[in-house]
């Protein structure tokens, strides 16, 4: 108690400066560990499909082969690399609600399908 | 973020990799470990390619490193012009780098990564040998590109979490750091006129 004493009045901004390190590094560790612990069910794991993703990367995540993505979009070959939902919905001059929509409906027509072999 | 940040990469790819880490390098608050996962998840459905983007991000991060030690280097004149008590923490300062700064550049690269931009700064500064602290900034930008691309790749399906979490726990122990080093100064200067063992 003494030593506490003596740096509050000896080190007061190095003690502040300690006291807000250590609260924000306690704050940081409980963050992890809550994130970790969210993260860690499977229900809130489940991503949705969304304006920045690109077909492939639509078919890597959702573990459907491109030809899943090729039916979606209507296409004989996934377009150019490096195209997002949002520029191919831009491009066609589509909602991109719509074109998630039908996305969604042939992953999981896909995967009923899947199920049903 | 990760939406817009996703955006970013896929359109600019290699140029916005490299550009990323190295404005972090220099204490620039860029969200480089997210540049990053992205670009590792994006490589994952082969939009873009795994080894371009970790090349991209390891040149920009090894620039970057070099860009603050030579910052630091250019303002060493300030530090020698200090007198009296200053100039003998500059001098300890010194010393500390000579004996262990390797090791303290090497795991500030990746796993106490928010304090790499000052060590570049501080390790300039205060003389650190150029041959010495490049060796180990390449090494420690190499764990960090690759746990970062790497995690985005594996995880490429659940990019929102694997940023999220690793982001707070590099928070939590770069923040460690400097509780434990500010803990180890206060307790040293704790107890007035204390005898030192010599």
């Amino acid at each position: 108690m003494r030593r506490l004493a003596y740096l509050w009045r000896n080190h007061r901004i190095a003690s502040l400066a300690f006291a807000l390190v250590a609260a924000l590094t306690i704050g940081f560790a409980i963050r992890s560990a809550l994130f970790a612990f969210y993260w860690s069910d499977p229900a809130s794991r489940d991503q949705q499909v969304q304006g920045w993703m690109t077909p492939r990367y639509v078919a890597h995540s959702w573990k459907v082969p491109p030809e899943v993505m090729q039916a979606a979009l209507g296409e004989v070959a996934l377009p150019d690399r490096r195209r997002t939902l949002e520029d191919i919905a831009a491009d066609r001059g589509v909602p991109l609600a719509e074109l998630i929509f039908v996305i969604e409906t042939e992953i999981a027509r896909f995967r009923a399908e899947q199920a049903v072999e | 973020m990760t939406d817009t940040l996703a955006d970013l990469v896929i359109h600019y790819g290699l140029t916005l990799i490299f550009t990323a880490t190295f404005l972090s390098c220099l204490a620039v608050p860029v969200p480089t470990s997210l540049v990053m996962l992205s670009a590792g998840a994006f490589s994952a459905g082969e939009d873009l390619n795994l080894w371009a983007c970790a090349a991209a991000a390891l040149a920009g991060a090894v620039l970057g490193d070099q860009a603050g030690f030579a910052l630091g280097l250019r303002f060493a004149g300030v530090l020698d012009r200090a007198k009296g008590k200053a100039a003998l923490s500059i001098a300890k300062a010194r010393a500390f780098t000579e004996r262990r700064g390797g090791p303290g550049v090497f795991l500030s690269r990746w796993l106490f990564s928010p304090l790499g931009p000052y060590v570049n700064y501080i390790a300039g500064a205060t003389g650190m040998a150029w041959a010495r602290f490049s060796l180990w900034s390449v090494l420690g930008e190499i764990v960090w590109v690759t746990l970062y691309v790497g995690a985005g790749f594996t995880f490429a399906d659940q990019l929102e979490a694997v940023a999220t979490i690793l982001s707070n726990a590099s928070g939590a122990a770069a923040g460690l750091v400097v509780t434990l080093g500010l803990g180890a100064w206060l307790w040293r200067h704790s107890a007035p006129r204390r005898r030192r063992p010599r």
